[in-house]
C-alpha cells in the first residue's frame, strides 16, 4: 500500500504516552506502571504507531502513517532543543524511508522546524509542510464561529494575539486585525513584535503591542493564544471578565481562571467522510466529542495528499497570507475537511 | 595506594572506587559472563558452518570474546577482585539455550539473530554507558569493547539483510519468535524490581538498585539496549511500527 502522506507528533502528557504504551501492549499484557513509563518512552526512537486511512467526500482515499517522535511530554523546553531537533529529524528520515510523499508537522514538532525546515530536505522524496496555514484558518473560523455563538460582534473586539510573531500567531493577525476594533499584540522577541507592529500600519491597523503579559495595555475580550503559555493565569487574571479565549497553543494549558474566560480548543479540523486508525489511538491523540477530528497542522498534509498536490505549503516563519489561507481552506473543503465543532472548555485542563 | 597506580586514578577517586567494589564486581561479573556465554555461542556457531570462511569468522569471533572476557577479568584484578563468572547462571543459562536450539536447528540465521542482534545490542549499549562511568582504565577498557563489538555486527548485518530480502515475512516471523525468547530473558534481567533477585550472580544482594550510586540505573540500562535493538531492526528493515509493539509488550 502506498505512503501517501506521513504525520509527524509527540505526546502531550504522561498519561497520553502511558496509554499509547497501553495499547500497544495489547489486552493479554498488564499496563505499565506509570512511574516506568518516562524511564521508558525517552528511549523509543522515532517510529510509526499507527497506519491511517482518510477519506474524501468525492470519493478518493489515502493512505499514511502516524510517527511518534516520543519527545518526553516534560522536555519541551529550551534546555532540550538540540535534542528535540534531532528526535524530529529522525522522525522525518522515518517518513522518508517510508515513502512518505508529503509529511506534516504536528505540535511542537512544527514550532521546532518552522525556522529549520530545509535541515528537513536533506532527506530526498518527501515534501515537508508545518501544516500551519490551515491551522491559522480553522483558528480564524472557531473565532468567527465561537462568536456567533456568544452573540459577540467580532467588529467590536479588543483582540489580544499571545505569541503574535510566530508562524501561526502572525498569519492570524494578518487575517483578523482589520476585522477587530483593537489589536494587541504580544510576543516575548521586542523586535519581531515591532516588525509585525509595522506590516500591519501598512494596511492601516494601529496594533498596540505588549511584551509583557502583566502589563496588558487594554482588558482583551478576545484572545487567540498562539502559543503555550508556561503561567497561564498571567494572562487569564489580566483580560475582560467572560472574555472568550481561543487556546490554539501547543500543549493546550488554558483554563477558564478567575475571570471566568470561555475557553475553546482552537486549529482543529473535522474530516466528513471519516478516517481509520489502526491501531486506533485517536482517543488518545485527540479528546474531543466529535469523531474524526486532528489538528489542522496534521489535516493540511492530508489535504493535500487527497488534492494529490504534493507540495510544501506552509514553510518557514511569517509567510501566511489570507490569500494563502483561503487557498488551503477550500483545497480542504473540497474534500470533507471542515472545522471541527467548537465547544467551551467544561473543566480546567492545566497541564 | 595499589588502586592509584593501577587505575590511574586520583586518592579521592581511588576512596570511592574502594567503597564501591562489590558494585563494580557484580558489573564485571555479568560482562565476563556474557563475553564467555559469547565464546560458547560462537564456538557452537563454527560446528555449524559448512562455508570455511564462515567457520574461520565465528572462531576468530569466539577468541575475539575470549580476549572480552580476560580484559575485564583483568580490569577486576586491578581493583583487587577476582571476578566469578558462571555461564549457568539463571538468565545467561537460558540465553545460551535459546542459542543451543538455533544450533540444534543448525539454523545459522537464527543463531546470527540471538548472537550478534539480540546480545549485542544489549553488550553494546550497555558497555557504552558503563564506559562513560566506570572508573579509569575499567571505563576505556568498557567503552573500546563496545567499539568492537558494534564493528563486528556489520558483517553479520549483511547477511541478514540479504537473508530478509529472500523472503521477508519468514524473516520477521523467525524473528519475532526468538524475540519472545531471547529479548523477554533479557528485560526480565533489566527489570527495575527483579522480585526474586535470581540471577545467580551478583554476590550480595541484586547489584541493580546499588547502580545510582556510580551514576547509572538499571531503567538506563535497560532503555539504552531496547533503543539500540529496535534501531538494529530497523536497520535490516523491519517495519517500526511492528518492532515497537514487539518491545512495548516486554515485561518491565
Amino acid at each position: 500500500m502506498p505512503t501517501d502522506f506521513a504525520l509527524i507528533g509527540h505526546q502531550e502528557s504522561w498519561r497520553a504516552a502511558a496509554d499509547v504504551l497501553a495499547l500497544l501492549r495489547g489486552p493479554d499484557h498488564p499496563p505499565i506502571p506509570d512511574e516506568e513509563v518516562p524511564e521508558i518512552l525517552p528511549w523509543i526512537p522515532p517510529r510509526a504507531v499507527c497506519r491511517i486511512e482518510v477519506r474524501s467526500v468525492l470519493g478518493s482515499t489515502v493512505h499514511g502513517l502516524y510517527i511518534d517522535s516520543f519527545i518526553p511530554p516534560d522536555r519541551l523546553g529550551p534546555a532540550f532543543l538540540r535534542e528535540n531537533l534531532g528526535r524530529v529529524r529522525e522522525a522525518a528520515a522515518y517518513a522518508s524511508r517510508e515513502g512518505a510523499k508529503i509529511v506534516s508537522l504536528g505540535g511542537f514538532s512544527s514550532i521546532l522546524i518552522e525556522g529549520n525546515i530545509d535541515r528537513l530536505f536533506e532527506h530526498a522524496g518527501a515534501i515537508f509542510t508545518t501544516g500551519n496555514t490551515l491551522t491559522v484558518a480553522f483558528i480564524v473560523q472557531g473565532v468567527e464561529e465561537m462568536c456567533a455563538l456568544q452573540g459577540r460582534d467580532l467588529r467590536s473586539a479588543t483582540l489580544l494575539i499571545v505569541g503574535a510573531t510566530g508562524d501561526v500567531g502572525s498569519g492570524v493577525a494578518r487575517c483578523l486585525a482589520q476585522r477587530v476594533k483593537r489589536v494587541l499584540l504580544h510576543a516575548r522577541n521586542p523586535e519581531r513584535l515591532n516588525r509585525l507592529e509595522a506590516e500591519l500600519r501598512l494596511v492601516g491597523v494601529t496594533a498596540d503591542v505588549a511584551p509583557d503579559l502583566a502589563h496588558l495595555p487594554a482588558r482583551a475580550d478576545l484572545v487567540i493564544c498562539a502559543a503555550s503559555l508556561a503561567s497561564p493565569s498571567l494572562l487569564l487574571d489580566g483580560i475582560a471578565t467572560g472574555a472568550i479565549v481561543c487556546d490554539a497553543g501547543y500543549p493546550k494549558n488554558l483554563s477558564s481562571g478567575s475571570r471566568g474566560a470561555r475557553v475553546f480548543s482552537g486549529g482543529l479540523g473535522q474530516v466528513t467522510a471519516g478516517m481509520t486508525f489502526e491501531p486506533d489511538i485517536r482517543s488518545i491523540l485527540y479528546n474531543h466529542p466529535a469523531p474524526h477530528v486532528l489538528h489542522g497542522c496534521l489535516l493540511e498534509g492530508i489535504a493535500l495528499a487527497l488534492e494529490g498536490r504534493f507540495e510544501a505549503f506552509s514553510q518557514g516563519r511569517g509567510g501566511i497570507t489570507p490569500q494563502r489561507v483561503q487557498e488551503i481552506e477550500a483545497i480542504a473543503a473540497r474534500h470533507g475537511i471542515h472545522l471541527a465543532p467548537v465547544t467551551l472548555r467544561r473543566t480546567a485542563t492545566v497541564n | 595506594m595499589e588502586l592509584v597506580s593501577c587505575l590511574d586514578l586520583s586518592s579521592t577517586q581511588s576512596a570511592t572506587v574502594a567503597a564501591n567494589r562489590p558494585l563494580w564486581q557484580d558489573v564485571l561479573a555479568q560482562a565476563v559472563t556474557g563475553e564467555m556465554i559469547a565464546v560458547l555461542n560462537y564456538s557452537s556457531l563454527a560446528e555449524i558452518c559448512t562455508d570455511p570462511e564462515e567457520v574461520a569468522d565465528a572462531l576468530e569471533h569466539a577468541e575475539g570474546e575470549r580476549g572480552h572476557a580476560a580484559a575485564f577479568a583483568a580490569e577486576g584484578a586491578k581493583l583487587g577482585i577476582d571476578v566469578p563468572n558462571d555461564v549457568g547462571a539463571k538468565y545467561w543459562k537460558r540465553l545460551r539455550a535459546a542459542f543451543l536450539h538455533q544450533i540444534e536447528a543448525r539454523d545459522f540465521i537464527g543463531c546470527l539473530i540471538i548472537q550478534e542482534v539480540m546480545l549485542e545490542s544489549f553488550a553494546v549499549a550497555s558497555y557504552k554507558r558503563i564506559g562513560k562511568v566506570a572508573p579509569g582504565s575499567m571505563g576505556t577498557t568498557f567503552a573500546l569493547i563496545a567499539v568492537e563489538e558494534e564493528d563486528h555486527i556489520e558483517h553479520a548485518m549483511l547477511i541478514l539483510r540479504a537473508e530478509r530480502a529472500l523472503d521477508a515475512r519468514r524473516f520477521d516471523e523467525k524473528v519475532y519468535a526468538l524475540h519472545l525468547e531471547v529479548m523477554t530473558t533479557l528485560a526480565q534481567m533489566l527489570a527495575r524490581d527483579d522480585k526474586d533477585c535470581g540471577c545467580e550472580l551478583c554476590h550480595g544482594g541484586c547489584v541493580k538498585p546499588q547502580l545510582p550510586k556510580v551514576g547509572l540505573t538499571s531503567s538506563e540500562l535497560r532503555g539504552a539496549s531496547l533503543q539500540h535493538y529496535l534501531k538494529t531492526l530497523d536497520a535490516l528493515g523491519l517495519p517500526g511500527e511492528m518492532t515497537l509493539a514487539w518491545v512495548a509488550q516486554l515485561p518491565v
